[in-house]
């Protein structure tokens, strides 16, 4: 279990070697290859649409709240796979560690669907008041 | 340890209790949660149990702190009186929600037996804070200042845990207990470097939380641009909790390599002083200058947690009782005024010069202001002269001169400043209309006083349970 | 609670409902308040008194500071000496409080009055209570401030005032002594009661002459100097007659001015041990008696002359305790209270009859209008001249006994004190009493006898005046000294060298100076009854009499002496020194503090950028640092 620094040496000569690579293709093409500077050439491309204002607009706050509850509901929902392995290897070994294991994903679920509840009623989900 | 399920609990109560269309419960309701949570704590004295397979431990100490920051919160929830009327943009039962979840986070802090959970702590409490900070949505510096606290909260809880990690590399274990027996080892041969990195980033982490300098920067700014009410909780939860994590980190795994801290810590506590002390005498605003005085405090309180003597643990908490109860105070005070002037359509700014005046028509309130500056201050008959007497002592026995020098001549600068706002109340000419106080207000507003003038008349009525 | 704490309890609640209730009170109700405390309080001393076991007993109320090893409690310590002391504060004090009733009634300060009277009381209780030199230091201090508000009671007139602030001043210089010797006390001997002090003391590790033991002895009694107005520190007591006539019956008679001799009965033991301090305690008793007693001789104001006749008592018990005579000291204390306090009350019955008159050429012939004031002034001039059978003879002879057996000359000069005060006492008396009326028709018209409130005290005190000599009866007179008696067992460890007279000598001296105290009242008869002079007015004095009138011009000496060089001094450091070194230091700091921080706010400059990168800067540093060890 002691490392030494030195042991970490490999990774920090795969991190030059991986940064080197990068910076030196870089530098390779932007020196090789031929440069023709035109007013078309610099400007933006936007899939053929003439860019128009500023991009930085500003989103309904509804777009990063659903997008928030999705990545809320989804990592806890993510939470029920590994215990689901692990339930099944208790389910054959032991059944007073299966019960209580039940048990309390039952109180998981319980919170995640008061959040889901809580969420409902705020009136989050729908999209026009 | 039942507080914590309590409170997790109370907490999605009041989220739904918010639905009942009825302000008015929520304030007794919390109130009545916070006392419930007291309670369940307090039933945890004298047994000394491990929770959770090993992750949370109570004992005494923990108790005990846990206690103050659970009072320091009753006192913040009496004093906010249900955040107003404004039905659109205020919502309370969230806000109540959420600092009840903080309380969870930060009663983690004092307890945890596993650096994961200081770690899950920590977060719980500082994602609420960033939350509270910006409460106030239409108010553009409410919205600097979350967004600054949390930039530069996520930045520190990255050192901290890149901190939490290594010392898992060094040692193989997050367990506290484990930590100390593998570094006491460590420190008689040679560790590895990464347990001493490791060990300075996770201290570096809690200071930022306590605002110690150089990790200050967030306090000022943040404080400011807060509402008064959870600038008042912060001071006091979430310096409590942090300091509660510190000095058991620092007094219990910590200790074997005594060597490579103490000195840092010997140098940023007078930084800290001198830092929070010296800015403080130029700030106009009220509120920031209580955001440098509270870095100042840090400083006092650091003082003490450098502390390897067992009998320092009564005199933080004695000072983090007696300063939770004066900020509280102070903050009250500032609420009532500046929302009285803002009624009367007049510029608010929270500056020094918004109590000018005050003492005419207001006695109580000048009183109550006066008695929490002087505690601050440390003036003797207050709760906050025993606290800086017990950490000076302490620090005295311990034979920390210089830091002690630096923090006695700083506690002088800090008299300039404190007795500001108690010149403006008495001396200088202003109005301030009679303000019509509501019963809970006035009753906390008392309470808090007379705590402050008992506790400095008879320290020993609570330093002798700490 | 016990009987003990009642005893100063009773005044401070007298003071607080007078104090806090001033204008509210009913005027009737003040007066009843106050006797009625000091009244409570008598009675509770008498029944501790009749119950005395004769073993000092100490009251623990709590304990106070507590430093190291230090500790200071509040306990009261009950044992001869104090109950003596209470019963005297209170009886005396009861019958002032019951005087001033009639005194102070048309005053519009009468429940302020009231409530200060109280606190004196309670802080001289305190005093006499305190089972340590701190307590007893708080007591001195109390009554040193009531003093001082009660001299500049009528605080409207600045001479009253300035009469206070020298009080106080001089009372100040005389306290700091006391306080360097109870801080000598607890360095050397690491606790202030006075049973570990005095009981370390008597285990006899101390030889006589001791150097620790004489420095504290030496400042405790400076301190006692200034209380108890001694040479240099006497010239505040005779202008505090500025106050209310009961005050300086009161305060300036018969209870603090003897607070010195309290304290030095009560360090006996430490005294008898360092000679050196008690040569000049006599001396200075001695020196002070005799020069009091001839400034009195000349003095035309009532008061005046009372007050320079305290201090020379005052001398003498100061003399007694230098040739160890405590118990005579303490006798002299007791019958001093009585008839001094009657000499005062009943100055302040005629006073109050000519209406606010106090120059005795300006009566005469007052016998006949205030017959009873006549009678008990009469009774306590005798008393004072050491006239039998009367109280002053008897204490008053005790300490010249002693003083004669310890120093021949002593006691020649304390002869001659004795023989001027039986002639200004009776100068006063003839002045005052005697002869035909001087004053105004106006104030003729109005002489009256005062009221039964007053003339009451008077009679009650002439009573004890009279008869307070047999309290303690000599051998030689079939008696058994039954005061000395009592308080033998204060001395029980003290190494006395004084040895007693023989009867044939004590009756010698006895015959002496009574014959020489009548011979000086035939005199005074002489002068102002058959021969009717009047003294001069103002500035008609000549020669040795005019030094003397003017009371050997002390006050312009200390003038010229202290004051006028440290008001230069002031002056110098107020305009200069103030401007230049303290101003420049003090507002040097406050200004650099307030540039620095002006400075370092500028740090916050609100880029959470720079935060961050500051932050980062500190970690590498802070990780450099507790890194070195692998780094370098």
């Amino acid at each position: 279990m002691q490392y030494q620094p030195s042991d970490y040496l490999p990774i920090i000569v795969q991190l030059i070697a991986a940064i080197g690579f990068i910076v030196a293709t870089m530098i390779a093409t932007h020196s090789l290859g031929p440069k023709r500077n035109t007013k078309l050439k610099n400007e933006v491309f936007e899939c053929g649409i003439e860019s128009v204002g500023d991009a930085r607009t500003p989103i309904s706050v509804k777009y990063f709240l659903v997008a928030i509850l999705f990545v809320l509901f989804d990592v806890e929902v993510i939470f029920m796979y590994p215990w689901a392995v692990n339930f099944i290897h208790w389910v054959n070994t032991s059944a007073a560690v299966a019960k209580e294991m039940f048990l309390e994903m039952l109180v998981f679920m319980a919170l995640l669907l008061t959040g889901f509840v809580y969420v409902i009623k705020k009136g989050i989900l729908h999209w026009e008041k | 340890m039942n507080s914590i399920i309590a409170l997790s609990l109370f907490g999605i109560a009041n989220l739904f209790l918010g639905f009942l269309n009825n302000r008015k419960i929520l304030l007794p309701a919390t109130l009545a949660f916070v006392l419930v949570a007291l309670g369940l704590n307090l039933a945890d004295w004298n047994q000394e149990y491990l929770w959770f397979n090993n992750m949370l431990r109570t004992n005494n100490l923990s108790v005990n702190f846990a206690s103050v920051i659970l009072v320091a919160t009753f006192l913040v929830v009496a004093v906010s009186r249900g955040f107003g009327d404004d039905e659109e943009h205020t919502h309370p039962a969230e806000y109540y929600a959420i600092m009840l979840f903080s309380v969870v986070g930060a009663i983690m802090m004092v307890t945890f037996e596993n650096l994961i959970m200081l770690f899950v702590g920590l977060e719980i409490l500082s994602v609420s804070m960033y939350i509270l900070t910006g409460t106030d949505k239409r108010n553009l510096r409410s919205n600097e200042a979350a967004l600054k606290y949390f930039l530069m909260g996520a930045f520190a809880t990255g050192i901290l845990l890149f901190g939490i990690a290594l010392i898992y590399g060094a040692t193989g274990s997050f367990n506290i207990h484990g930590i100390e027996a593998l570094v006491l080892t460590a420190a008689g041969g040679s560790a590895p470097a990464l347990l001493y990195i490791g060990i300075v980033m996770v201290i570096i982490g809690l200071l930022f939380k306590v605002s110690a300098a150089p990790f200050h920067f967030w306090t000022p700014d943040v404080y400011e641009g807060a509402p008064a009410i959870f600038t008042a909780f912060m001071s006091t939860v979430v310096k409590t909790a942090g300091f509660a994590a510190l000095f058991r980190l620092l007094g219990g795994a910590f200790t074997g390599v005594y060597g490579t801290w103490i000195y840092i810590l010997y140098f940023l506590t007078m930084l800290t002083l001198i830092i929070g002390n010296i800015t403080a005498v130029y700030q106009q605003s009220f509120k920031r200058m209580l955001a440098y005085s509270s870095i100042s405090h840090a400083g006092y309180l650091m003082l003490t947690a450098t502390a390897k003597v067992a009998h320092t643990q009564s005199s933080i908490l004695f000072y983090s009782l007696a300063y939770s109860v004066a900020t509280i105070s102070a903050f009250a005070v500032l609420m009532v005024v500046a929302e009285t002037k803002e009624s009367n359509a007049e510029k608010t700014n929270e500056n020094f010069d918004i109590f000018n005046g005050l003492a005419k028509n207001n006695p109580l309130l000048a009183f109550v202001l006066t008695v929490s500056m002087l505690s601050l201050a440390g003036i003797p008959l207050t709760a906050g002269f025993w606290g800086k007497f017990f950490i000076f002592s302490d620090a005295f026995q311990r034979g920390i001169v210089v830091p002690l020098v630096v923090a006695v001549l700083m506690s002088a600068v800090g008299i300039y400043y404190y007795f500001k706002a108690i010149i403006s109340a008495y001396f200088k000419e202003g109005d301030v209309p009679a303000i019509e106080l509501k019963p809970i207000y006035k009753i906390t507003l008392i309470v808090t006083t007379l705590l402050t003038i008992v506790l400095g008349i008879a320290p020993d009525l609570v330093k002798s349970i700490f | 609670m016990s009987l003990v704490t009642l005893i100063p309890l009773f005044p401070l609640i007298g003071f607080l409902i007078n104090g806090i209730g001033f204008r509210h009170v009913p005027k009737s109700l003040v007066g009843i308040i106050g006797s009625a405390a000091a009244l409570a309080s008598f009675a509770c001393a008498l029944s501790l008194f009749i119950g005395f076991s004769g073993q000092p007993e100490v009251t623990h109320l709590f304990d106070w500071i507590t430093v190291g090893k230090l500790n200071i409690s509040m306990s009261f310590q009950i044992d001869q000496l104090s109950l003596l002391m209470l019963l005297i504060i209170t009886g005396v004090g009861s019958l002032i409080h019951i005087y001033s009733v009639g005194y102070m009634h048309h005053d519009e300060g009468f429940g302020k009055f009231f409530a200060f009277l109280n606190l004196f009381l309670f802080f001289m209780l305190l005093l006499v209570l305190g089972s340590n030199f701190v307590v007893m230091f708080i007591g001195w201090e109390g009554v040193g401030l009531c003093s001082y508000l009660l001299i500049g009671f009528w605080n409207k007139n600045s001479n009253y005032g300035n009469a206070a602030r020298k009080a106080f001043i001089m009372n100040r210089i005389g306290d700091l002594g006391f306080l360097l010797g109870i801080f000598l006390i607890i360095n050397h001997f690491g606790s202030v009661e006075f049973a570990d002090v005095f009981g370390k003391i008597a285990e006899g590790d101390y030889e006589s002459g001791d150097k620790t033991l004489l420095y504290i002895t030496l400042l405790l009694f400076v301190g006692a100097m200034g209380k108890s107005a001694q040479i240099p520190l006497y010239t505040w007591l005779p202008d505090a007659m500025a106050g209310p006539t009961p005050v300086s019956a009161l305060i300036h008679a018969a209870t603090m001015v003897t607070a010195g001799i309290y304290m030095i009965i009560r360090a006996n033991i430490m005294y008898s041990l360092s000679p050196e301090t008690l040569e000049i305690v006599g001396w200075v008793g001695a020196a002070t008696a005799v020069l009091a007693a001839s400034i009195g001789l000349f003095q035309n104001d009532i008061k005046k002359v009372l007050a320079y006749s305290t201090v020379s008592q005052l001398g003498y018990m100061f003399m007694g305790l230098g040739v160890m005579a405590y118990s005579s000291s303490f006798f002299h204390v007791m019958t001093h209270a009585f008839f001094k306090a009657l000499l005062f009350l009943g100055a302040g019955s005629v006073i109050h009859a000519m209406s606010d008159e106090q120059d005795i050429r300006f009566m005469g012939g007052l016998r006949k209008k205030l017959p009873v004031t006549f009678i008990t002034f009469l009774i306590a001039t005798i008393a004072i001249s050491g006239i039998p059978p009367f109280a002053g003879f008897f204490s008053k002879d005790e300490i010249l006994a002693h003083v004669y057996e310890h120093n021949k000359l002593m006691w020649v000069v304390a002869l001659a004190g004795s023989v001027m005060t039986s002639f200004y006492m009776f100068r006063l008396l003839f002045l005052t009493f005697f002869g035909e009326f001087r004053g105004t028709h106006e104030q003729e018209h109005h002489l009256h006898e005062s009221p039964i409130t007053m003339t009451l005290p008077l009679m009650l005190l002439a009573v004890l005046s009279a008869i307070g000599g047999f309290f303690n009866l000599p051998h030689i007179f079939n008696g058994h000294a039954s005061l000395a008696e009592f308080m033998s067992p204060l001395f029980a460890h003290t190494h006395s060298t004084a040895h007693e007279a023989d009867a044939s000598t004590e009756i010698m001296l006895m015959v002496i100076s009574v014959a020489a105290a009548l011979i000086a009242a035939a005199f005074a008869y002489f002068l102002y009854i058959i021969k009717k002079s009047v003294p001069a007015a103002d500035g008609q004095e000549s020669g040795l009499k005019k030094v003397i009138y003017n009371k050997y011009y002390v006050d312009e000496l200390y003038d010229k002496i202290f004051v006028t060089p440290i008001t230069v001094l002031s002056n110098f450091f107020h305009s200069v020194i103030e401007f230049l070194v303290i101003d420049l230091i003090v507002e040097g700091i406050g200004k650099g503090v307030k540039i620095l921080s002006g400075e370092a706010r500028l740090l916050q400059n609100g880029t959470t950028g720079y935060y961050i990168f500051a932050m980062v800067i500190s970690i590498a540093v802070i990780l450099a640092w507790s890194l070195r060890a692998f780094l370098f």
